[in-house]
């Protein structure tokens, strides 16, 4: 088998277009997908026998037209394969987990389209196992057809939490309450600017009628600031508005704090056209703007592949700006009440690094000195972003906390932290053995 | 030479020999302004294999060098300084042809010669003593008393503790001397020009073009990987295996032969967190810090072939360095030829670790004029003529 003439990471909404749009060119192009479907996480498939749960006829419509124009165009996926990295010889490494081995492949171009990831401040006790991400709860629902089970707490903010909050009520098990840092309502400029969006403001108030109809408590300009463990359950502490605390006792937490690029380890984007390979970042990866905007960005980033130059069309490029413009007002209309950083009151033993168990309190005595610690040598000292998990747990958070603890430094980045080093998954020995027996077998 | 204390001292790089020079110095009372390109221990001192070890030497003073090295990490440990940074372990070096049998043999018959403490281990006694081995090993030997410390670790314990602020992005421009072209007067750096009474230079390869050592300095690049956790074969693992192949390889190569070559050697240690290092290659290309799969899947090829059950743990990491390389793989450790108060301390190679802090306790000795604790004269700057301050 030759190897592809462009290789697309990752079968959500801006990889599929991607590959689509190279793939209509003449190219032969091949697409790496970590599951056994495609969809990524906004259009994931449920598993097979389990009906799908209702989506707004906006986004069934997308993935309609998009499932139905890649199979038409029988764009070969490499299903179970996860990308590790480009190598300092410019071999793409895919881990074909079915088979077991590590495949280096030389395509002339490669389009990261890796997605988006949740970003969750730290809270104490947000490690514990029943929190997770609140668009975790939404994948698996998409997955399964049925909601989390037991008393659900959702906090956080933003649009996110209402939609998941309606996708539980619809399958029978609406949450206790949504937690939600932002108050809409009293956000009056940004709620009129909703107005220039009728789809997603039409969206949004089907999840709140049905949020309503539940009589799910929306608690708006409240932070939940502690989770502890009270037997089997938890009981999260939650601060309103009104400055008062009230507990919740429940079974699972869904933490959303919005989201950011799914780039941890990637390798930079090309700056030069003659690259090799040309490496091109395509939808949330690159800025995340949500699923229109993905499909566009994708459709922009096949035709750079295709030409080697920045050729995108109007029309996309307006479906991006219009996009950027839905997320910037969004964050506007959901922007906290209170306008102190989260960061700013952790307990000093909120864990921080979940893989190397680093608190607040190892972050801050490592920055209490004269001079000013890079994110590499924080890293190093303080082992954070260094476990298993490669920083995508902790990197970010502890780059913001870093930059809380010493204003005057220069502000370090997640990907200080983190490297841009392969592989970007940890990937098991045996399969990169193998690598290097099929390498002498061609020889 | 000086015969007297100098009150401010400019170090300029702060890896491990720069780290442990000022360390030294500011013990003594110096006040010490450390520079950095970067950041600490941001080139080979941060991506090093950590080995504070003799096992691969051969008689000569770069075995009594780390003797020397190893001998000061054991007091360092014992002070309490180092006490949780440093790991003894043995080395075990392995044979698994007979070619590697007849040069490990002599090989330790050398160590033990030198005074070393040394052990052979037949293939039915290995098995007992290191049952994670592959059949493959024929022999090995154990290099007692030796140990493994994480460079940057080194270097952050060593700041911290003495207190040492170091000027970060801070590259130096330049060396400014006296009219009479015998004394450094300041540093030239973007910031502007800092005075003081003495220079120590250990900016590893950053020292060539500030002392016109670029035909005597060579890049060398190392490719080193880390794992997950495994603490169970972690625990099986009595200490560090070097393949006797690395005997082989080390030292084959002098550097600044123009052909572009690789070296495979292989070096598996088990970490205090549960981890596997291993290592490594010796690569004589220019400034490449990146990794590539046909280096770590034939380092890790290798590696399986002596630990098995290593294939099924995961490669959670993988790293470069640039090692800095002298043409006769001798360090310089001295007085820069032609100046009073300026010297340098760079050129490890992959000893970096085992040599950081003896060399920053010779270096601080002999900045305020005294005799070092080691013989240092092999090491020498002025064995290179040409060696002086740029132009």
């Amino acid at each position: 088998m030759r190897d592809p003439d462009v290789l697309v990471i990752g079968g959500g909404p801006a990889g599929m277009s991607a590959a689509l749009e190279a793939a209509r060119s003449g190219l032969a192009v091949e697409l790496v997908e970590q599951r056994e479907s495609l969809g990524g996480a906004i259009y994931r498939q449920p598993v097979e026998g389990v009906p799908a749960i209702p989506q707004s006829a906006g986004a069934r419509g997308r993935w309609e037209a998009l499932s139905r124009a890649f199979s038409t165009a029988a764009i070969p996926v490499r299903f179970g394969s996860v990308f590790l990295g480009v190598d300092g010889h410019g071999y793409v490494l895919v881990e074909d987990r079915q088979k077991g081995l590590v495949e280096c492949l030389s395509p002339r171009a490669v389009v990261l389209a890796t997605g988006a990831v949740e970003h969750v401040h730290p809270r104490p006790g947000w490690q514990f196992a029943g929190v997770s991400t609140a668009g975790g709860l939404q994948v698996m629902m998409k997955e399964t057809g049925t909601a989390p089970r037991g008393s659900v707490l959702l906090a956080g903010s933003g649009p996110l939490l209402i939609a998941v909050a309606a996708q539980m009520a619809r399958l029978g098990n609406p949450p206790l309450a949504i937690v939600e840092s932002g108050d809409p309502y009293r956000r009056i400029m940004p709620g009129l600017g909703m107005l220039g969006f009728p789809k997603l403001l039409a969206e949004a108030l089907g999840y709140l009628r049905d949020i309503h109809l539940h009589r799910i408590p929306w608690l708006r300009g409240s932070r939940l600031f502690r989770i502890e463990r009270q037997g089997d359950a938890f009981s999260a502490v939650v601060r309103t508005g009104d400055g008062n605390q009230s507990t919740f006792v429940c079974d699972r937490i869904g933490l959303h704090d919005g989201i950011r690029p799914n780039d941890y380890g990637l390798p930079p984007a090309s700056s030069e056209a003659m690259a090799d390979p040309v490496i091109v970042r395509a939808g949330d990866c690159r800025e995340a703007l949500g699923a229109i905007a993905a499909e566009a960005d994708g459709r922009r980033a096949g035709r750079l592949v295709i030409k080697g130059v920045a050729a995108s069309t109007a029309g996309d490029m307006e479906q991006i700006d219009r996009q950027r413009r839905a997320q910037a007002l969004l964050s506007k209309l959901f922007a906290p009440l209170d306008d102190r950083s989260p960061l700013d009151e952790l307990a000093d033993d909120t864990l921080l690094c979940r893989c190397e168990g680093k608190t607040v309190s190892d972050l801050r005595n490592l920055c209490q000195r004269a001079d000013s610690l890079t994110g590499r040598e924080v890293k190093h000292n303080g082992r954070f972003a260094m476990g298993a998990c490669q920083g995508r747990f902790c990197a970010a958070n502890t780059a913001a906390l870093m930059a809380r603890f010493k204003p005057e430094a220069p502000a370090p980045a997640a990907a200080d932290l983190t490297g841009r080093r392969w592989p970007v998954r940890p990937v098991s020995i045996g399969a990169l053995v193998r690598a290097a027996s099929q390498d002498n077998d061609t020889q | 030479m000086q015969t007297r204390t100098p009150s401010t001292v400019i170090v300029v790089g702060s890896g491990i020999v720069g780290a442990g020079t000022a360390y030294f110095l500011a013990k003594r009372g110096v006040a010490v302004q450390l520079l950095d390109a970067a950041a600490p221990a941001a080139e080979a001192t941060g991506a090093a294999d950590g080995a504070v070890s003799v096992a691969s030497k051969r008689p000569g003073p770069m075995m009594q060098a780390a003797l020397a090295g190893v001998a000061l990490y054991r007091e360092l440990a014992q002070a309490g300084l180092f006490a949780d940074i440093f790991k003894t372990r043995s080395t075990f070096i392995i044979a698994s042809s007979n070619e590697e049998c007849t040069v490990l043999t002599s090989h330790a018959d050398a160590l033990a010669g030198a005074g070393v403490r040394v052990e052979r281990l037949g293939a039915a006694m290995l098995r007992e003593r290191f049952p994670a081995l592959s059949s493959n090993a024929m022999m090995a030997v154990e290099v007692h008393d030796e140990g493994h410390a994480i460079g940057y670790q080194i270097v952050h314990r060593l700041l911290t503790a003495s207190g040492t602020l170091v000027s970060r992005r801070t590259p130096v421009e330049g060396l400014v001397t006296a009219p009479d072209g015998r004394r450094i007067v300041a540093i030239a750096t973007p910031q502007g020009n800092i005075h003081a009474d003495a220079v120590v230079i250990a900016a590893g390869n950053g020292s060539g073009k500030l002392l016109g050592l670029e035909q005597i300095l060579t890049p060398r690049k190392g490719q080193l990987l880390i794992t997950e956790r495994a603490p169970a074969l972690n625990a099986a693992m009595a200490g560090s295996i070097m393949s006797g192949r690395y005997l082989l390889s080390k030292g084959s190569q002098p550097a600044g032969n123009g052909k572009p070559a690789r070296g495979l050697g292989l070096v598996i240690d088990p970490l205090s967190t549960g981890q596997f290092l291993i290592g490594g290659t010796r690569e004589d290309h220019g400034d490449r810090r990146t990794n590539d799969i046909d280096a770590v899947s034939h380092i890790l090829a290798d590696a399986v072939a002596l630990v098995p059950e290593l294939a099924g743990v995961r490669l959670l990491r993988s790293f470069a360095g640039v090692r800095t390389a002298v043409a006769d793989s001798l360090p310089l450790i001295g007085r820069v030829p032609g100046l009073e108060n300026a010297y340098v301390a760079t050129g490890f190679e992959g000893d970096g670790i085992c040599l950081g802090p003896i060399t920053g306790k010779v270096m601080s000795e002999l900045v305020c004029g005294e005799s070092p604790c080691i013989d240092i004269a092999p090491f020498d700057p002025a064995r290179f003529p040409r060696l002086g301050v740029a132009a």
